[in-house]
């Protein structure tokens, strides 16, 4: 299969999902439309996570730029009084701005390192939300947002479903034109081998830097989404959990790819949904568990590499019974 | 104007919640020694062992700290099954598979721990719980000093068993130079086993010592203190145990301290700070090695 066919068959599988994602309101279950909802928005917050790890880094605490955003956007729609579509970009660039802080304190850390200070990043900000900001955020107890598509609307639940719906499909587009340019040529540079890519002229803290804004900008829209969904925003959204949740997605569905966080969120939501349905509460984290560890050792690549790893065992296991038939002769 | 008695209880309970993070570190750093990873997971090992003496003392009633050797027992085999079929597969493949393992890691344990035990917060009774010895104006409860002699014979145990017998000069030896020691015969996969497992067992003593001064505990008590043991390896330097030993201790004082000056919530906050600040001057850790 050569890369282009490759390429436009990846095409059509998206424009399919995409089609699946347009029609599946139609079936007018209100729980459904709920799960389908949320799924679009773990989707952008995976990407996210993803397209930081694109760049050559990594983070456990992506729930800090997922709550700054939905504060942030809260606050900005409350205070100011500006509706929650245009607040919906100013929560992200608050949320790109703290991610160019963090990331200055992260250019040069890798690894574990980047792992712990990214994860301390999330406590301390959760402290900050809860102790000195507590008059503004409310502390504990929280704050009420606004609905991204006011309730008294009539049909408000199938607009704010394709209004995400849209804002899903434009991020995932923006990260596929943004890793097809120059820039994502330079975060491949710098993933692979930073000497070599300083050698050549890229400079790699200009594009870590942009690589944990434009994170950062994804993960507060992903968060104020959800905000605006549930209409009220505590500091729990600082938790381990929402920082571990996109991480699971993207190794599940395919570190590094554009495709894995997508296919990632939608069958772990879909299973562990699932298992919740059955009553099975704990039992669904210990599924989700095993399946990672099983990914991790067996599947590095995760589920898309999935026809590739198969093709290949198929191929060796064709070439060596060809073999033997040869000795047989 | 710092009062003396409230300077004791600084230090006092600053070296009793020492005491859990140094054994907490100290595993951690033995494990990285020998295998060169780190398992972000190490925390849950803490949550098993706090567990298993409490179900230990609730079936059979004997004094908890009796239970310490036991509950070590227990969690060197399960941390000797889980070197075996998780972390071995994956060594040499990527520091970053480490930290994806360990989080599948943490998810199954804290939530088969939840299925068993139940996710609500609990806790136990020390026999000794009403018992405090006067030191200058404060009293200090009697389990604490418990705890600090345990800590102590603990790491006397762990010195002679890597000083003076055979299978822990292998040890080091594997952890000083793997080739090498896979050269004079050594064989490192059953050192990396054996070391998981005592490190794993460690936090597990920590686990006891945890339930047994009457602090309540949950299945999802492990993740914070393990981090935090990570962040007191960073700043002690990877692999050093008497960094580690130093490093919790110091780390144990710190945040009680912060608790005490500036407020409870800050508490996590503050050592993260301080770990970040310290990794923006010195991004391998104040003893780690120097950037290649």
């Amino acid at each position: 299969m050569t890369a282009p066919e490759s390429g436009r068959r990846a095409g059509y599988a998206a424009l399919l999902v995409l089609a699946l994602a347009v029609i599946a309101p139609a079936s007018g279950d209100a729980y459904f439309l709920n799960l389908l909802l949320l799924m679009l928005i773990f989707i952008i917050f995976a990407s996210s996570w993803n397209l930081l790890a694109l760049s050559g880094q990594g983070s456990l605490g992506h729930a800090a730029f997922f709550g700054i955003g939905a504060y942030a956007s809260t606050l900005i729609a409350v205070k100011a009084g500006l509706p929650p579509l245009i607040a919906l970009p100013l929560g992200g660039a608050a949320a790109a701005g703290v991610g160019i802080l963090i990331g200055l304190t992260c250019v040069r850390l890798k690894e574990w390192f980047l792992a712990m200070v990214t994860f301390g990043f999330a406590i301390i900000t959760q402290t900050l939300v809860v102790s000195v900001l507590a008059p503004v955020t409310g502390g504990w107890d929280g704050i009420a947002s606004p609905r991204l598509v006011p309730a008294a609307i009539s049909g408000s639940s199938l607009i704010e479903y394709y209004s995400i719906l849209c804002i899903a499909a434009l991020s995932i587009l923006a990260i596929h034109a943004l890793m097809n340019s120059r820039i994502g040529l330079a975060f491949a540079a710098i993933r692979e081998n930073e000497t070599e890519a300083r050698a050549s002229g890229v400079d790699p803290v200009r594009y870590r830097l942009l690589g944990f804004a434009a994170s950062a900008f994804l993960a507060g829209i992903a968060g104020a989404l959800e905000i605006y969904h549930f209409g009220y925003v505590t500091p729990d959204i600082f938790g381990i959990d929402i920082s571990f949740l996109p991480v699971i997605y993207s190794i599940f569905g395919g570190l590094g790819t554009l495709a894995g966080p997508v296919i990632g969120t939608v069958i772990l939501t879909i299973v562990s949904e699932g298992l919740l349905d059955f009553g099975l509460t704990f039992q669904r984290f210990i599924v989700i568990g095993l399946v990672l560890i099983l990914v991790v050792i067996f599947l590095p690549r995760g589920l898309v590499s999935l026809p590739d790893e198969v093709r290949k065992r198929w191929k060796s296991r064709k070439k060596s019974e060809g073999a033997l038939q040869e000795q047989a002769k | 104007m710092v009062q003396v008695d409230i300077l004791l209880q600084i230090v006092f309970w600053g070296l009793y919640a020492g005491c859990i993070y140094l054994l907490l570190a100290t595993g951690l750093n033995l494990i990285f020694g020998v295998m060169k990873i780190v398992n972000f997971a190490h925390g849950e090992f803490l949550m098993l062992g706090a567990y298993v003496t409490a179900a230990i003392f609730a079936v059979t009633g004997i004094n908890p700290y009796a239970v310490i050797l036991l509950t070590m027992l227990v969690i060197v085999s399960i941390g000797g099954v889980v070197e075996r079929l998780c972390f071995r597969p994956i060594l040499g493949t990527g520091k970053l598979n480490e930290i994806f393992l360990s989080i599948g890691l943490i998810y199954v344990f804290e939530n088969v721990a939840a299925l068993v035990w139940s996710d609500r917060w609990q806790s136990i009774q020390s026999p000794y719980s009403g018992i405090s010895i006067p030191v200058g104006p404060v009293a200090i409860p009697i389990d604490y000093l418990i705890i600090m002699v345990l800590t102590t014979a603990i790491l006397a145990g762990l010195y002679l068993f890597l000083e003076r017998t055979q299978m822990g000069m292998a040890v080091r030896a594997t952890s000083q130079n793997r080739r090498g020691a896979m050269l004079v015969g050594i064989d490192v996969e059953r050192m990396d086993m054996l070391s998981f497992g005592i490190g794993s067992a460690l936090a597990a003593a920590a686990g006891t010592l945890w339930v047994v001064s009457g602090q309540v505990f949950n299945p999802y008590m492990g993740s914070i203190p393990a981090i935090k043991a990570f962040a007191i390896i960073i700043l002690g330097g990877l692999g050093s145990i008497p960094g580690a030993i130093i490093g919790g201790l110091l780390y144990g004082l710190a945040e009680n301290a912060t608790a005490f000056l500036i407020g409870g919530p800050w508490k996590d906050a503050v050592s993260f700070i301080v770990l970040i600040i310290v990794l923006i001057i010195r991004p391998r850790g104040l003893f780690g090695e120097a950037e290649e």
